[in-house]
């Protein structure tokens, strides 16, 4: 007869997918009650240790593991591919806006330099505590990227959780009540563009993940040609510049360029990868139309409005493109 | 899986395999035994651990039983996992070998550094103004 250690040790089996329990979840019930007693087993329940294991395994199990069936492998391919986009996407970004950004304050005269830095001064500690640190965590994109293509996971785990947490500072500073929120739908949506791939990244290139590696190029060479496009777009169309307008614009070529080369193959690049692209296409369109939003109407955003709707319509596209090409790669498996 | 790469669960799972296949409780039981009690693998944990090195080609099934109707599966090393196991092992040994030998050296070197005690160099004028 199941005791009640088993029966609750079994219901936390089920996090785990439905082919590995079919694999295992005799084999790991015994492991699990091993010798112990009768009494025992009616008394006691899973510890919150043991739980966490097979929370962990659960993820591990459907993001690729050794043996899994295709679907899995293909989701666990698409989540590395999508976390490795974001997360050099946002890599470029960290680096090439606050280069622009000092370029223009340091040559432009000394009105500019003080403007530039009373955004760090005169605020308090902790407000220009936290103005320096949103300049520079975000540069934890930049070790995520390197540290994940070169095999060091650890560092590029840290990375991106460090990169991302400057997102969290308006919805605590709302929470605390110091700062009300002016537009809630964008810090949400800027919060997920960052905690999405940094999440995805956490799980999907675990210790027994297959290394991370980019479709074609080198990592600096990569690096560069998004760093050059990301500058290019801002130096070109400041006037539609904001958080999203560099990496939004950076992900369009990316996009295209990866259909294009699909198209040229006449096979994906890598498995899952089109639908991948176009979770974080979808993603960048929510981040795109939550900043446009409060702007619509207004005859003075014009020059912000355009280049931004036309970048609304181009990611659209993409997204309709990669979805249907990722939905035929899972009808062709 | 390296040597180079092997994580600290996956030696000691390796470690209880060497002499005998042994079933998922029985490896548990002999980490913790093996390592002194430091390593306390999670089922969640050991069975990550089982999937890696059987992918690895480092441990096979070697036989299953049904136990009081349950049932246990009995893992054993590879000549893959002897290998790997041999090749950490070794890799282990020489990195706690230069570690003692540079404890001796260090404890032989210091000694003869500080020189006798009490008789440090006179660095300051003593009470009657002359160095004492």
């Amino acid at each position: 007869m199941t005791t009640l250690l088993e029966a609750r040790y079994r219901t936390v089996l089920r996090l785990l997918p439905a082919y590995y329990r079919r694999e295992r979840e005799e084999e790991m019930v015994e492991t699990y009650v091993g010798d112990l007693d009768r009494d025992t087993q009616d008394q006691s329940r899973p510890t919150l240790g043991e739980v966490a294991s097979i929370a962990a395994l659960a993820v591990r199990s459907r993001l690729g593991a050794a043996g899994a069936p295709r679907p899995y492998v293909l989701l666990g391919s698409g989540a590395r591919l999508f976390a490795l986009a974001a997360v050099l996407l946002l890599a470029a970004s960290a680096v090439v806006e606050p280069i622009l950004q000092l370029t223009w304050s340091l040559t432009r005269g000394g009105a500019q330099r003080r403007l530039f830095l009373s955004e760090f001064t005169g605020h308090g500690p902790l407000a220009d505590t936290v103005a320096v640190a949103q300049w520079v965590l975000p540069l934890g994109w930049t070790a995520a990227y390197f540290g994940l293509l070169y095999g060091r996971r650890r560092l590029a785990r840290t990375g991106v959780l460090v990169a991302a947490l400057p997102t969290l500072w308006p919805l605590v500073s709302s929470l605390t009540g110091a700062t009300p929120i002016v537009e809630p739908a964008f810090v949400v949506t800027l919060a997920l563009l960052a905690w999405l791939p940094a999440l995805a990244l956490c799980a999907a290139h675990h210790r027994d993940a297959p290394a991370a590696r980019l479709p074609a190029g080198t990592p600096g060479v990569v690096f560069m040609a998004a760093c050059v496009v990301t500058g290019a777009s801002l130096v070109l169309l400041p006037a539609a510049a904001d958080l999203v307008w560099g990496p939004a614009n950076c992900f369009v070529v990316g996009a295209l360029g990866w259909l294009l080369w699909t198209v040229r193959r006449g096979e994906p690049v890598a498995p899952g990868g089109a639908l991948a692209l176009a979770v974080l296409g979808l993603l960048l369109l929510a981040v795109r139309v939550s900043a446009v939003y409060p702007w619509l109407g207004l005859p003075e955003a014009a020059g912000y409005l355009g280049g931004d709707l036309v970048q609304a319509a181009a990611l659209a596209l993409l997204i309709v493109v990669l979805a249907v090409a990722g939905c035929r790669e899972l009808a062709a498996r | 899986m390296t040597a180079k790469n092997m994580t600290r669960a996956a030696f000691f799972v390796l470690t209880a395999l060497a002499d005998q296949p042994r079933h998922g409780y029985g490896i548990l039981r002999e980490t913790e035994e093996l390592s002194g009690g430091e390593v306390q693998l999670r089922v969640g944990t050991l069975y990550g651990v089982l999937d890696r090195l059987t992918a690895d080609g480092l441990i096979v099934l070697d036989r299953e039983e049904v136990q009081q109707g349950r049932l246990r599966r009995y893992y054993r090393l590879t000549d893959d996992g002897v290998a790997a196991l041999d090749a950490e092992a070794e890799r282990m040994a020489a990195g706690a070998g230069a570690a003692k030998r540079r404890i001796a050296e260090g404890r032989r070197v210091r000694p003869a550094a500080e020189g006798p005690a009490g008789l440090e160099p006179p660095t300051a004028p003593g009470l009657a103004g002359g160095y004492a």
